[in-house]
């Protein structure tokens, strides 16, 4: 890489702050989503961390330690949300935390309505996010990003339908589904001020379904785009910035950011339209700043630490006229069954290969 | 083909494009009534329509949710017209065991290939979400199956689709089915390394590998 050349080593917030400004910072930003991963840095099981902020926040704090990734993600798992709506959550003892798909809250379409308000600071699994980034911004907040983590509320709302009957919902009873929607952002809304206020810089919002891999563009746009603004409305009016995640194939990021207006988006696959990563930096690369896109699985399961860096070269390299636009991530959440080593690879090769001089 | 019965497919093809279950049930009953083929109206009306679904599908007209709701359509007129059927028209049909590894409830995907691979021609056994390593080869031994089929959205389950392939050439069957993996964190390399003979990206792309494999 070439251009500028910054001699004094920036903080990882200051990293993060100038990626975010397109502007350059003195390397390659990295942030690996490294979430539920973290519990085996602290030697817990999954589902104690998935429900004890406390352990979760030292859990995170100490993967930061040993990995060194630029910002911490606060994705506990897709059911925070739903789970405080009243939705049974199953705790597996070595993974990710789910909705028991044999026991959804809303069983038919006329149980909409039992969507009610959830104050989530007076919840238990959402409140819990919001200590988790109080506390991880108490610890580090003045030298590396915290980034919170909402589910979007169509993604909420599958949570406790399900996701094939709320999609056939969506053309059957697409009133009631708005209804319900409509309640959930409420809750949303209050969920994002509430974790900038525990000082969070940002919060990432994850409307799973804004992708032509589940829905046309203006299905999207109808129930969960405009929901999605009042959510994004409230990060920067709390002074938060707004980010957004979809590791679906082929995210709209021109309706992403009509309605959300993202400083980033945390992504997988190019944008709909793009073909290749080198037509989605030309396209998009200057207009939103993009977190991506090293495969999860393969970086944390299968790749060995230098063809990680390898394959982290190559990502850099694209997005390397973006005038630092860009911040090295995996596509999704960091595998939590995934190799340590995996991640501080990915560390290292923002070292190696993403100064800018 | 007389003209009335070709009309009456026609229209029971374009109902379940059209994602209009009511309307499937009057054409269902109506194959009935007039004693048309039962076979024929399936082949040639229900898989018909499904099929141009998957068109639109592929064409990016229609998603997910419309594809459910073809689908649904499709399984209604299925309900009606599968009791009608007479024996000797069903043809053999090459064998799928699908299911979502253990440990995995997301079967999303597994259920959209599950009605690809079954409005193309394929008897599946469907086991459903969260399903042994040693369910799929118990299966597949019991019911002679051509294929299994294995579904993951998560990195932590992705073992198991390994330990379906160990299972195998322990029993020493390996040879006698063809073992497809698919799911978000699954690629080509994952397939390959765990020994299973392809992966498929999306639905449309699973009929076609499951076709490639068995021809």
């Amino acid at each position: 890489m070439a251009e500028t050349h910054t001699t004094q080593e920036m903080t990882s917030l200051e990293r993060i702050s100038t990626a975010l400004q397109y502007q350059k910072p003195d390397r390659t930003p990295v942030a690996p989503l490294f979430c539920g991963a973290s519990h085996r840095v602290l030697g817990i099981t999954y589902d104690t961390w998935s429900q004890n902020a406390e352990l979760a926040t030292k859990s995170l704090l100490a993967a930061h330690e040993i990995i060194g990734f630029d910002a911490f993600v606060t994705l506990v798992d897709l059911s925070v949300e739903a789970a405080d709506f009243g939705q049974e959550v199953i705790f597996p003892k070595n993974s990710t935390g789910y909705p028991n798909f044999n026991n959804f809250l809303l069983k038919n379409a006329d149980d909409y309505g039992k969507v009610k308000y959830v104050d989530p600071r007076k919840s238990k699994r959402m409140k819990s996010v919001i200590d988790i980034c109080g506390g991880l911004a108490q610890a580090r907040g003045h030298d590396t990003g915290v980034i919170g983590f909402i589910y979007g509320p169509l993604g909420v709302l599958s949570q406790m339908r399900g996701h094939e009957d709320l999609f056939k919902d969506l053309i059957r009873r697409p009133d009631r589904v708005l209804e319900a929607v409509d309640t959930i952002t409420d809750s949303l809304v209050e969920f994002a001020t509430a974790q900038i206020q525990a000082g969070a810089h940002s919060v990432c919002i994850d409307p799973l379904y804004s992708s032509a891999s589940i829905l046309k563009k203006e299905t999207w746009e109808r129930f969960e785009g405009p929901f999605c603004k009042r959510i994004a409305d409230a990060i920067r009016d709390a002074g938060g910035l707004v980010t957004m995640h979809n590791c679906g194939n082929g995210v709209y990021f021109d309706a992403i950011i009509k309605w959300l207006n993202p400083v980033a988006i945390s992504h997988a696959h190019p944008a709909y339209g793009c073909k290749t990563w080198e037509e989605h930096a030309a396209v998009w690369g200057n207009k939103v700043v993009s977190m991506g896109y090293s495969d999860p699985a393969t970086t944390g399961l299968e790749m060995t630490p230098e063809e990680i860096i390898e394959d982290c070269r190559t990502q850099i390299e694209t997005f390397s006229g973006c005038n630092g636009g860009f911040i090295l991530s995996t596509g999704c959440e960091f595998p939590p069954n995934g190799n340590l080593l995996s991640a501080i690879a990915m560390i290292k090769a923002g070292k190696i290969h993403g100064v800018y001089r | 083909m007389p003209r009335e019965k070709e009309e009456l497919f026609k229209d029971l093809k374009n109902a379940v494009v059209e994602m209009d279950e009511d309307q499937v049930v009057v054409l269902a009953n109506q194959v009935i009534e007039e004693s048309v083929d039962a076979f024929e109206a399936i082949d040639q009306g229900l898989a018909k329509g499904m099929e141009r679904a998957g068109q639109l599908f592929e064409e990016e007209e229609y998603f997910i949710p419309e594809l459910l709701m073809c689908s649904d359509a499709m399984y209604t007129g299925l309900d009606i017209l599968k009791p009608h059927l007479k024996p000797t028209t069903e043809g053999k049909k090459q064998k799928v065991v699908i299911g979502v590894v253990e440990g995995d409830t997301h079967d999303i995907g597994k259920n959209l290939v599950r009605i690809m691979l079954e409005t193309s021609g394929f008897e599946i056994t469907d086991l459903g979400r969260d399903v042994p390593p040693a369910r799929f080869v118990d299966t597949a031994r019991e019911i002679s199956a051509d294929i299994i089929a294995l579904s993951t959205l998560m990195t932590t389950t992705m073992d198991g689709m390994q330990e379906v392939v160990r299972l195998l050439e322990k029993q020493d069957v390996r040879n006698q089915f063809k073992v497809i993996v698919g799911g978000g964190p699954i690629s080509a390399a994952f397939a390959k390394r765990i020994g299973a003979d392809g992966y498929a990206s999306n639905a449309a792309e699973a009929v076609k590998l499951t076709k490639t494999l068995l021809a």
